[in-house]
């Protein structure tokens, strides 16, 4: 197959798994047994209830209604929150809050890769000894430590009994740089632990396959020194699964990011999601699932189209 | 694509990989034990001459740990955590085991059925699974919950009620999980030579599955189960941390939600229920993973 054909194929089986996605999602909010309009107004007075039943299409039957959300997001339209003071544009809020999520997912894929490179090329190269064996456990015992257990308990010592940053907040980098950067480090800290873990462990097994090829050995036999060997000869044939699973993260992550954000109340996409469920804006929390649902689809796509473009051996199809 | 908590790389590097080594590693017998006390208490705990978990003494609000009659200190509003402790360990362990029981259950039917079948059904079981799995898995139990909870506002929302909704949303997404791995172990035993010998003697299906396939693929699905009990507790701490879980500090996460408020003045209310939710993850990932490497699971993903 040339790469048009799998780029079209993959396009479509995007399209479809969000839609039928999304469509299972409306089908819940239509199954609720009170009227949705008036669970999203929550006791406004009768007009306003009506003129959201005729915004949603709730009349119309559970396509009519899927119909009038789909081709509304087809068109840009992501729909409103409908408060006590007027409407909200959700597609406002995705503006404002996603690169807010995305910047923080950003350092934490910087500060996991750069911890996780040295750790496992080490381990790798000291396969077995005391400092692998530690670094192993340690880390094994931190990717099972739950991400909000470990920002609970980050803020509680470093936050307030110790008062080194605030517990909670944003600032903008353009705002004060030093300030953002304070009150991201735990956050990034809490996302970056159970990352760190898992790539170093996949890059400690690549290397140590790595390190067994013929080529290796050669390398060695001419006099090259070990660290040379283990950075220019090793290092870049062994990250492709590394990277593949980064690129991968990003798109699970920002489904991750939900709790951290509402722990730390960080105006991400995360703490929207936590605000439109706890307001019951069933619009806006169906649009943002079906965000990060289509993200994610999305980035696994791409990697996936990636992959077997650049290694012609993952086209086999899978059974 | 699993979630950061994925163990499936762990394979070989966890530190109860080594399968050629006889002796059971010392995490084996920690894990086992931390399980195993947690399920004793979570089972007898209402036996224990301790205070009512959810009757506060107003004499003593926010004790620190090591106050008389309150070994663990109470909370704010005059909680015991001790008690508060053992009840949630019911609650978490109760949740994740049946939500783990019932998804992995309906999972392996699924999965098995539509690997040995094949055909037009698997197709669809197969492409339900990926949609399924297309969702983050917090985000899709969050989609649930929080639609279904709202399903009644006139009626108040009980206990049990956000119990068994609860345990409703995570037994769904659980299924698919479960139900890919039942499917992939399933379709290796199925074209094996004994099980195709046995369909050309004319045994039912529903025999062959049961006697010939099910016996083969359960191992897997056992090992999956604990890391998947790990993923629930994490989920269902999460979810009560966003506000929707159980409700009223009745499960660990809860407690750690209520908690999160009085971190300034009682922070056993916060590091205690988190870390017990950490060390049952923890341990049901070491089980779940020394079962695998017994197992020499390699490709399963959770």
């Amino acid at each position: 197959m040339d790469f048009l054909q799998i780029l079209a194929k993959r396009l479509v089986g995007l399209v479809v798994i969000v839609t039928i996605a999304t469509f299972l999602l409306s089908l819940l909010t239509w199954l609720l047994p009170g009227d949705a309009a008036e669970v999203i107004a929550g006791g406004a007075a009768p007009q306003v209830i009506e003129s959201i039943r005729q915004d949603l299409a709730l009349d119309e039957g559970v396509f009519g209604y899927y119909w009038n959300w789909y081709t509304g997001l087809l068109t840009g339209d992501l729909g409103r929150y409908y408060l006590a003071g007027g409407y909200r544009e959700v597609s406002e809020v995705v503006g404002q809050t996603l690169p807010v999520s995305l910047q923080m997912l950003i350092y934490a894929q910087i500060v996991s890769l750069t911890l996780a490179v040295p750790l496992g090329l080490v381990s790798a190269y000291k396969e077995n000894s005391r400092f692998d064996r530690i670094v192993s456990s340690t880390l094994f015992t931190m990717v099972s430590f739950p991400s909000f257990a470990l920002a609970l308990i980050m803020s509680l010592v470093f936050a307030v009994q110790l008062e080194w940053v605030d517990p909670i907040g944003y600032v903008a980098p353009s705002e004060n740089l030093l300030e953002h950067l304070k009150l991201m480090i735990l956050p990034v800290i809490s996302i970056s632990v159970g990352l760190t873990s898992s790539y170093t462990r996949l890059l400690r097994n690549d290397v140590i396959q790595t390190l067994k090829e013929d080529y290796v050995t050669m390398a060695a036999s001419k006099g090259i020194s070990d660290r040379r060997i283990l950075f220019r000869h090793v290092f870049r044939p062994s990250s492709t699964t590394l990277l593949t699973s980064a690129a991968l993260n990003m798109g699970g992550l920002i489904g991750g990011t939900i709790v951290i954000e509402t722990i730390f109340v960080i105006p991400g996409i995360g703490y929207e999601i936590f605000y439109a469920i706890g307001s019951r804006q069933l619009i806006a929390m169906q649009t943002l699932i079906a965000l990060i649902a289509t993200f994610y689809v999305f980035f696994n796509t791409t990697v996936d189209l990636i992959t077997q473009v650049v290694d012609p051996r993952t086209r086999e199809r899978r059974v | 694509m699993s979630e950061t908590i994925s163990t499936a790389d762990s394979a070989d590097t966890g530190p109860l990989a080594p399968a050629a080594k006889r002796k059971r590693p010392v995490g084996f017998y920690l894990a086992g034990s931390w399980l195993g006390s947690i399920v004793l208490l979570g089972l007898f705990g209402a036996l224990l001459p301790l205070r009512q978990w959810d009757l506060a003494s107003y004499d003593y609000l926010g004790a620190l740990p090591g106050t008389p009659g309150h070994p663990l200190g109470t909370t704010q509003d005059g909680y015991d955590m001790l008690s508060g402790l053992i009840n949630g360990a019911r609650i978490s362990i109760f949740v994740s085991f049946f939500a783990v029981l019932f998804g992995g259950g309906i999972g392996a039917l699924i999965g098995i059925t539509s690997a040995y079948f094949r055909g037009k059904y698997d197709l669809i079981v197969v492409s339900i699974f990926n949609i399924m799995l297309s969702i983050p898995n917090l985000v899709l139990s969050l989609a649930l919950l929080s639609t279904l909870a709202y399903s009644s506002p006139d009626k108040p929302a009980t206990l049990q009620r956000r119990l068994i909704i609860l345990i409703l949303s995570l037994t769904i997404v659980i299924i698919p999980i479960l139900g890919r791995i039942a499917r992939a172990s399933a379709l290796q035993w199925s074209s094996r030579d004994f099980v195709v010998a046995s369909k050309s003697m004319g045994t039912r299906n529903f025999t062959i599955i049961r006697r010939h396939i099910l016996p083969n693929v359960a191992p897997a699905i056992l090992a999956i189960g604990f890391l998947a009990i790990g993923s629930v507790i994490i989920v269902e701490g999460s979810l009560s941390i966003l506000g929707i879980g159980v409700p009223g500090g009745a499960s660990w996460g809860s407690m750690l939600a209520n908690g999160r408020g009085n971190i300034a003045f009682s922070p056993h209310e916060v590091y205690m229920p988190a870390i017990c939710i950490a060390l049952t993850v923890i341990s049901s990932n070491w089980f779940g993973d020394y079962v695998r490497s017994r197992l020499d699971l390699r490709e399963a993903k959770i």
